[in-house]
């Protein structure tokens, strides 16, 4: 039914950058066989697909946008106080190689 | 350049002006010092939301309607998911199901040809931070992190490089029209990826596609677009077209050459979804009409304008339309009253090349058109001759003073009528052995009365004036 | 520290106490419940004595769930990800309550950034309920509800994604109240899931819910989703007279007969509900039974996972170690936030991150995520219906008292019923939606829940009260069982 493969769960574990064991895997498979099961009964509601997906809490159009006004930027002290390797006012990684997806 | 037809597509990143970024309230401007423009929300602390900035979402719709595309009723934003050390949220928010415009289109001037280019969309989206490579580490500075910027994406229409490079001129233009970006590629405000691929001249399906991303200047979206096809059109005609993959490349600037990143096997699934942080917004049509009828008319339409309606050559119109301050200038002089053809001459000659010279903005340019006019108008009365007309200017932007001091003082011509009847009078009478000779035929002695008129005003009388006098007094 | 905010202010104002003695008995109390029960990250030894002024909460310590951003003090989000981060900015919600004098004296456990429903999952360990340590206090806002059920303080923040607030206020006994989306600001609250996430809090009574909340909300500049609250003042709307008012229940979710398998609690649970309903008549208002398409309550669930995962796996790409939390090791930066992740996520949310990516897949949108949130849609409508012939849906939370802790199921098992789940509904459509207690099984609290239409807390505030005033649970203390 579905194509939710334990190749396909390591595949995007890798992608979420997350590391996991064959069980986790498995208990992904189980999981998800439940949800899947349940969704495609939904396909099964009359007009479902001219129901207009739902994804902002509260619908009233009525808020307002930000005026253009700048201010004072944090303190290097304050943005770098977290992290554990800085270089200068920078914060310092690996070289990072190969081009940037953007 | 080939024998094959290039069927070109075009992604251009501008970076908007503006004070604040465009989902945080810190600075939006360059600055030297890493990490001094920066918010909790441009770093992605845990808890941050973004706010959006209005100007950037009216600039945004500006662009939109200035491309002629279609507004969406509601406004909303997408998340990318993707990871990189340069995206700190691990998404970037733009827009993706509703971008601010879809199914635009601009006209184009490419070697005197005109060519519409259908626009797929333009949406609003934030920039990532910047990375400064060292020998074995790399260093992240967020200032950039959240300016706004603006994505266009053409539809494959474009069939070379010259008109790639044409349409962002003609986009740098408008963006500078309008006033919403410098739009200035030495600073890194614009960047394109571009989309290439060859087919025969009567095919119906495109060929394979290749992208090439991150191209940063004009000169370089040519070279890469015309080694691209180059690159494919070599292997094509040698039988070997299944060696061109649908592919991600790079350009390289020393090599001139583009160089494969991935193929369409690894490309990623940015697994789009909706910023639930950021309300859907109904775009109110009021402000949208406003928005309309703030948008400067742009510099083709301008040029068609100076053409038919001002006789300008199509040369003079292109240079004046080039900048849009060149174009408000010499739009200020037509409505002072200076005629078309004085104007663009004045504009395109003395005063870009003084501004050139001087390398300042015409903005800061002494003469404004109101002063200018003080000198066009000595002129056309006879009070100055071109030569001095010139000489005035000159000394107008030296000293800084206005041209009519100039105009008025020592230097300047006689063209007073009084005063120089009662000077000729004056010498007439002097003369009455001269005049009887010349009323009985000698001619020659009119250049006499002439020259006694020039020793007299040391040589300031206007000349067309004092010639009109002495022949009403002399042949009456 | 069993009193109430209007009590203890009385006894402020007066002098009997200061705050600072206040203080002191809250924190030696945190001590000994965290030895008992494990609810906090974090207590605040050094806290401060503030100025007693006109504001109730002037003076008074209160407790902070350990995913609101607080300045210069360790915030965690229970996640070993976060486990030395401290942030330099208070949440807005935060900054209004020490804006109104309020003192934090501890910053209580949660199932890892709310996501988890058992109190089990916080980084540094299991949340014991305070009725039974042998049982849990559901969560996420796990610590939150064991300490103000404890007697720690009159009230903790809490924050409610699905029923993190509500669910864990049913088992530990006491009242559990989000306001509508948007009330509260969620600048600084850790985000699981955004369009589901709210701030909110847990109390021993209902007036102290609209007391803390009234400080809690407004409009903020830096939360779009914000709306303007302020001719709303929740405690001051709070009369007790109902007359009038109707109230209904879902058919579906309260007859035993559509269990076909009852526990004893189940059946217990829906019988002092239904004794309840008949009791409150009295008070001059209607119930009524409505009827809602069981498909729809059905999805509900996976619908629930679904979204909430979709967002969760976005909202936290930010924890990758490299300007917060611990470094990961690695020879290059994608290897170093792969090992942070991998050792700093529990199981739980790494299973529902792979979950949301897959949902989220181009060919996988249609059909699993739109679909989800098309269903959402249908299920806001179907309550929204209800919310304009009544002002509010009452219904039992759960299926009976707090379970034991070694039964705990994280995964979404077949089985799962739907009466354990409907307050996501709540999340849905950003209803208003408070829990108080009505009653005891086995010597357990079980509890009821009031949902409302959006922007209409105040009339959902005075029915929960005029309720609650008619029980006998009303600023109850845990007492341990057996």
């Amino acid at each position: 039914m579905n194509n939710f493969t334990e190749e396909l769960v390591d595949d995007l574990a890798a992608k979420l950058l997350i590391g996991l064991s064959k069980e986790e895997n498995k208990m992904v498979l189980d999981e998800f066989a439940i949800i899947d099961e349940n969704l495609r009964k939904v396909e099964t509601i009359p007009n479902i697909k001219e129901v207009e997906p739902m994804t902002h809490t509260l619908d009233d159009f009525t808020f307002s946008l930000r005026s253009d006004t700048a201010y004072d930027s944090i303190s290097i002290e304050d943005a770098l106080k977290n992290c554990e390797v800085i270089e200068g006012r920078e914060v310092e990684v690996p070289k990072v190689v190969g081009g940037n997806d953007e | 350049m080939s024998q094959y037809k290039a069927v070109i597509g075009l992604e251009m990143h501008c970076e908007l002006k503006s004070n604040s970024k465009v989902f945080s309230s810190a600075r939006n401007s360059y600055n030297e010092i890493p990490n001094d423009n920066i918010s909790a929300v441009d770093m992605g602390f845990p808890g941050i939301l973004p706010v959006v900035n209005k100007k950037c979402v009216h600039d945004a719709l500006m662009m939109s309607i200035a491309l002629n595309c279609k507004q969406p009723e509601f406004m909303y934003f997408d998340r990318k998911n993707y990871y990189y050390p340069d995206l700190p949220k691990g998404y970037q928010i733009t827009q993706m199901e509703s971008p601010v415009g879809i199914n635009g289109s601009l006209e184009i001037e490419c070697n005197g040809i005109r060519k519409k280019i259908a626009i797929h969309d333009i949406h609003l989206e934030e920039d990532t931070a910047s990375l400064d490579h060292y020998y074995d580490t790399s260093c992240i500075d967020y200032n950039r992190a959240g300016v706004p910027l603006l994505e266009l994406v053409t539809e494959p229409c474009l069939s070379s490089a010259d008109e790639a490079v044409a349409f962002l001129e003609t986009m740098r233009s408008i963006y500078k029209y309008c006033r919403i970006s410098e739009a200035d590629t030495k600073k890194g405000q614009i960047r394109c990826d571009v989309n290439v691929s060859i087919m025969e001249e009567n095919d119906k399906e495109l060929g394979t596609r290749v992208e090439v991303k991150n191209v940063n200047s004009f000169s370089n979206v040519y070279a890469a677009i015309n080694y691209e096809i180059k690159r494919q059109s070599e292997l094509k005609s040698q039988g070997r077209y299944n060696e061109v993959e649908q592919e991600t490349r790079r350009y390289d600037e020393e090599s001139g050459k583009t160089i494969r990143m991935r193929s369409k096997a690894d490309a990623i699934d940015y697994k789009y979804s909706v910023e639930p942080n950021i309300p859907k917004f109904k775009i109110d049509p009021a402000w949208l009409k406003e928005i309309t009828s703030s948008i400067p008319l742009l510099a083709l339409e301008r040029k068609d304008k100076y053409i038919k309606e001002l006789n300008l050559s199509d040369y003079d119109a292109g240079v004046i339309v080039k900048e849009r301050e060149y174009a408000d200038y010499f739009e200020t002089c037509i409505d002072l009253g200076i005629d078309a053809k004085t104007a663009s001459n004045w504009l395109t000659t003395q005063i870009l090349g003084e501004i050139n010279h001087q390398e300042i903005n015409l903005a800061d340019f002494y003469i404004t058109p109101v002063l200018l006019k003080q000198i066009i108008d000595a002129l056309n009365v006879g009070t100055i001759s071109s030569k001095q007309a010139k000489e005035i200017f000159y000394k107008a932007v030296e000293e800084k003073k206005e041209p009519k001091s100039f105009i008025n003082s020592d230097s300047a011509q006689i063209s007073n009528r009084e005063e120089l009847e009662a000077i000729i009078k004056k010498i007439l009478e002097e003369n009455p052995q001269q005049i009887e000779q010349y009323k009985n035929g000698k001619d020659n002695l009119f250049d006499y009365f002439v020259g006694q008129v020039m020793k007299n005003t040391k040589g300031k009388a206007n000349p067309i004036i004092t010639k009109e006098i002495l022949r009403n007094n002399l042949d009456k | 520290m069993n009193k109430t905010i209007e009590e203890l202010h009385e006894l402020l104002k007066n002098k009997t106490i200061t705050s600072q003695e206040l203080i002191k008995e809250s924190l030696k109390k945190s001590h000994e419940v965290n030895e008992k029960y494990n609810a906090f990250v974090t207590i605040l030894d050094d806290a401060k004595e503030t100025p007693i002024t006109d504001n109730l909460l002037s003076g008074i310590p209160f407790g902070i769930k350990d995913n609101y951003s607080t300045k210069d003090i360790l915030s965690t989000g229970s996640s070993n990800t976060l486990k030395n981060y401290v942030p330099f900015f208070n949440a807005t919600a935060v900054e209004k309550l020490l804006n109104a004098g309020a003192v934090p004296v501890n910053k209580t456990v949660l199932d890892e950034f709310g996501m988890g429903g058992t109190g089990t999952t916080g980084h540094t360990g299991v949340v014991k309920n305070p009725w039974d340590p042998k049982r849990m206090t559901a969560g996420s806002s796990a610590g939150s509800a064991c300490a103000v059920a404890a007697g720690v303080y009159p009230y903790a923040l809490g924050s409610d994604t699905g029923d993190s607030i509500r669910k864990p206020a049913a088992y530990c006994g006491i009242v559990g109240y989000k306001p509508t989306y948007g009330m509260i600001s969620r600048y600084g609250l850790f985000p699981f899931a955004s369009s589901l996430d709210h701030c909110g809090v847990l109390t021993r009574s209902v007036k102290d819910a609209a007391i803390v909340v009234d400080n809690m909300k407004g409009l903020d500049e830096k939360d779009m989703t914000t709306w303007d609250s302020s001719p709303i003042n929740l405690f001051q709307s709070i009369t007790g007279d109902i007359k009038g008012k109707k109230l209904c229940y879902i058919k579906e979710l309260c007859d035993i007969n559509y269990y076909p398998d009852p526990s004893n609690e189940l059946k217990e649970h829906l019988k002092n509900f239904r004794e309840k309903l008949e009791n409150f008549k009295s008070l001059g208002i209607e119930i009524e039974s409505v009827s809602v398409d069981q498909n729809l309550l059905n999805a509900l669930p996976s619908v629930y996972v679904a979204i909430s995962c979709v967002e969760a796996t976005s909202n936290m790409s930010n924890l990758t170690g490299i300007i917060f939390g611990p470094r990961g090791k690695g020879k290059n930066v994608t290897e170093m936030m792969m090992d942070h992740r991998t050792t700093g996520f529990s199981p739980l949310i790494k299973r529902r991150f792979i979950i949301g990516s897959y949902i989220l897949q181009k060919e996988n949108q249609e059909r699993y995520f739109k679909n989800a949130c098309r269903v959402r849609r249908l299920l806001v409508n179907t309550w929204k219906k209800l919310f304009e012939k009544y002002d509010a849906v009452i219904l039992p939370v759960g299926s009976g008292p707090a379970k034991y802790l070694d039964e705990e199921k994280e995964t979404l098992s077949k089985d799962t019923q739907v009466l354990e789940e409907h307050l996501q509904i709540g999340n849905f459509g950003g209803f208003p939606s408070i829990t108080i207690p009505d009653g005891f099984i086995n010597n357990l609290p079980v509890a009821l829940n009031i949902t409302g239409n959006c922007y209409d807390d105040a009339n959902i505030l005075n029915i929960a009260y005029a309720l609650e005033s008619s029980m006998d649970y009303k600023n109850q203390i845990a007492k341990e069982v057996e």
